[in-house]
C-alpha cells in the first residue's frame, strides 16, 4: 500500500531551487534510501514532508490524503515522524521525558502511559538510566533517544536523516539492526537519508538519488549504482 | 529523599502564612501582602517564562484587571467579590484577543509588544474620561471586607494560592513538556506533534487571568484606580526581578525572590527613599550576569555537587 505520494514537489529557496519537479512514493514496509551529494536536498526533502518547511508547488499526499500545507503537528499525527540531521535533543527534559514528548502530543496519551510506553520503548533499543539529563549521552545513546522520540508518535512514516553519521562501525551495525526490526515489527514506510553507501547497500530496498534538486535515477541499490549519472554526480561532487 | 522535608516545610510555610494576622501587627501585615501580591505575579511571570517567551507585559494585564474591577462596581453594579472575578475573567479574555496577534512574535519582538501594552491600555483610558474616570482616576466608595487589615492580607493570599495551584499544574501536567519542548527547539517540538500557537495561547491566558485577578484585588484592597497607579512598571520590574533573583523555570524560585527582595526592598525603602529602584535594577544586572540560573539553580547545584561527593 502506498503511504506517501510526492507529485512534481519543488522548493525555491530565493534563487535556489533545492528540490526541483521531483515525483516518487513510499509504500508500506519498505525502507527507501535517499542518496546524493551535498546540497542536493535530501534535507529539504524531509522537511517538506515534515511540514517544517512548505513547498512552493507541487503536492503531497499522505495515505490518500493531501497533506501538502498541513502544519507539522498536524502531520505528526497523522503518522509522519522524523528524525534531525542537527540532533535537537530537548535540554531540559530527561530521556525519557524527551522520548514522551511524542507520546503525548502526538499520540494524545496521558503522563502514565506515555511514560509507560517511553520505557518499552527505549527498553527495545537498548537505552538504560531513563531519568539522565541529555547532556549525558553518549552519541549512540543520543541518535538512538532521536530514534525513540520519533517511534514515540507512533508513526506509519518515518524519516531518518543521517542518523547512523559519527557512529563507528560497530554502533551502525548496530542501529541499522534496530532500524530493520522496528521498521519489520511495525510495517513502516522508511525514508533513510545517508552518506556511508555501505549503509544504504545493507538497509534499503530501494534508492533514490537526487542531484542538484532533481531525482536523477530510482532503483534497487546494485541497479542503481552502476547507473553513469549517478556515478558522475557522486565524483562530480567529490571533485 | 528531603523531597518529603520540603513538602513539610511548604506546610509549615502555608500554615504560618494564613494565620499571620494572629500574632503580627498592622505594618508587618501590610508587608507580607504586599510580598505576597508581588509573589504572584513573579510566578505568573515564570510560568509564561517557561515556554521560552519574555514577557513584560504585567503591569498591561494587572492594570486591565484592575479597572475591570472598579469600573465593574462603578458602571455595572458588581458587587466587590463579584468584581474580582470579572477582573480575572476580563483579563483573561483581553489576552486571548491578544494572544491572537502577539504570539506568532518571537524573543525581543514579543517581548516589545508586550512592553507596550501597558503603555496602550493607559492611553486608552486617559482618553476615555466619561466611562474611565480619565488621568485622575476614579474612587470607589469602600473598600472591600471594610479595610479590614487581615481579611484584605487573606484575600491577597487567596491570588497568591491561586496562583501556585496554576503553576504546580502547570509543573505536573502535559503542560510542563508543552512548554518546556518549545522553550528548547520549536522545530522539534512540532515533530512530536504539538500545536505551539495553541499551547502558548493557553499559557498567555491563564498567567494573564491572574494577573487581571491580582489587579482586581489590589484595586478592591485599596478603593481607587489611576491609570498611573495601577499600569506603574513597577508591577513589571520587581516581579519580574523576584524570580530571576529566587531562580527561574519553577515555582519554589519566584516564592524564594519575592521573599527576599520584598524585605530588603522594605528596609531599602526606610532608608532611602526610591534607593530600592536602584537596587532592583542591580540586582538585575547582577543575576543575569553571574547567576542566570538565580538562588534555587545555585542550591540546586551546589548540593547536587555535595550529593556527588557523597556518593
Ligand atoms: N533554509 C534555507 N535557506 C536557503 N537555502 C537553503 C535552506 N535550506 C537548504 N538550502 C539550500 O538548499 C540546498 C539543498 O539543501 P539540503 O539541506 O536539502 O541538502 P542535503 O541534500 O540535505 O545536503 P547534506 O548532505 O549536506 O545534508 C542547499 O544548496 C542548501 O544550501
Ligand atoms: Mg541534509
Amino acid at each position: 500500500m502506498t503511504k506517501l505520494k510526492i507529485e512534481r514537489l519543488t522548493r525555491c529557496f530565493q534563487g535556489l531551487v533545492a528540490l526541483n519537479d521531483v515525483s516518487f512514493s513510499m509504500e508500506e514496509g519498505e525502507i527507501l534510501g535517499i542518496i546524493g551529494p551535498n546540497g542536493a536536498g535530501k534535507t529539504t526533502f524531509i522537511n517538506l514532508v515534515s511540514g517544517i518547511i512548505m513547498p512552493s508547488s507541487g503536492r503531497i499526499e499522505y495515505k490518500g490524503r493531501d497533506i501538502t500545507y498541513a502544519p507539522a503537528h498536524e502531520r505528526a499525527r497523522l503518522g509522519i515522524a522524523r528524525t534531525y540531521q542537527l540532533i535537537h535533543p530537548l535540554e531540559n527534559l530527561s530521556l525519557i521525558e524527551n522520548v514522551m514528548v511524542g507520546s503525548i502530543f502526538a499520540r494524545g496519551n496521558g503522563l502514565k502511559a506515555a511514560r509507560r510506553k517511553a520505557r518499552d520503548l527505549c527498553a527495545a533499543l537498548g537505552l538504560e538510566n531513563l531519568g539522565r539529563d541529555t547532556s549525558k549521552l553518549t552519541i549512540l545513546e543520543i541518535k538512538k533517544m532521536e530514534i525513540a522520540r520519533a517511534l514515540a508518535n507512533e508513526p506509519e512514516v518515518l524519516l531518518l536523516d543521517e542518523v547512523m553519521a559519527g557512529l563507528n562501525s560497530d554502533e551502525t551495525r548496530l542501529l541499522i539492526g534496530m532500524v530493520q526490526s522496528v521498521a519489520k515489527e511495525r510495517c513502516l514506510a522508511v525514508g533513510v537519508v545517508e552518506h556511508v553507501m555501505g549503509v544504504i547497500r545493507e538497509l534499503t530496498h530501494r534508492v533514490i538519488v537526487l542531484e542538484a534538486g532533481e531525482l536523477i535515477a530510482q532503483g534497487p541499490y546494485e541497479e542503481v549504482s552502476k547507473n553513469p549519472r549517478v556515478i558522475e554526480a557522486y565524483l562530480g561532487g567529490a571533485a | 529523599m528531603n523531597r518529603n522535608l520540603l513538602r513539610l516545610a511548604a506546610a509549615l510555610a502555608g500554615a504560618a502564612a494564613v494565620a499571620l494576622p494572629a500574632f503580627a501587627g498592622a505594618y508587618p501585615l501590610q508587608v507580607a501582602r504586599n510580598v505576597i501580591m508581588y509573589m504572584a505575579l513573579a510566578i505568573t511571570w515564570d510560568m509564561l517564562l517557561r515556554s521560552g517567551q519574555i514577557s513584560f507585559g504585567i503591569a498591561g494585564l494587572f492594570g486591565i484587571g484592575a479597572y475591570a474591577a472598579v469600573l465593574g462596581v462603578l458602571r455595572a453594579g458588581m458587587s466587590p467579590w463579584l468584581s474580582i472575578a470579572f477582573a480575572a475573567a476580563f483579563a483573561g479574555a483581553a489576552s486571548f484577543l491578544i494572544g491572537f496577534l502577539i504570539l506568532r512574535l518571537r524573543t525581543m519582538y514579543f517581548s516589545i509588544v508586550t512592553l507596550a501594552l501597558a503603555e496602550i491600555f493607559r492611553i486608552v483610558i486617559h482618553n476615555l474620561p466619561e466611562f474611565t474616570g480619565g488621568p485622575e482616576g476614579v474612587v470607589l466608595e469602600g473598600v472591600i471586607m471594610k479595610g479590614s487589615a487581615s481579611g484584605l492580607y487573606w484575600l491577597t493570599l487567596g491570588g497568591l494560592a491561586v496562583a501556585l495551584a496554576a503553576s504546580w499544574g502547570f509543573e505536573k501536567s502535559r503542560m510542563h513538556f508543552a512548554l518546556t519542548a518549545i522553550r528548547n527547539n520549536e522545530t522539534s517540538a512540532k515533530s512530536s506533534g504539538i500545536d505551539i500557537f495553541r499551547w502558548l495561547l493557553v499559557a498567555f491566558v491563564v498567567t494573564s487571568s491572574i494577573q487581571g485577578l491580582l489587579g482586581g484585588i489590589y484595586v478592591q484592597s485599596y478603593g481607587f484606580a489611576t491609570p498611573d497607579s495601577v499600569f506603574d512598571a513597577n508591577f513589571t520590574l520587581l516581579p519580574l526581578a523576584m524570580a530571576l533573583l529566587g531562580g527561574i523555570h519553577s515555582t519554589i524560585g519566584p516564592v524564594l525572590g519575592a521573599i527576599l527582595l520584598g524585605l530588603a526592598a522594605e528596609w531599602l525603602k526606610l532608608r532611602i527613599p526610591y534607593g530600592h529602584l536602584v537596587v532592583y535594577g542591580i540586582i538585575i544586572i547582577v543575576v543575569i550576569l553571574f547567576m542566570p540560573k538565580g538562588l534555587y539553580g545555585l542550591a540546586r547545584k551546589v548540593s547536587g555537587a555535595a550529593d556527588r561527593r557523597r556518593a
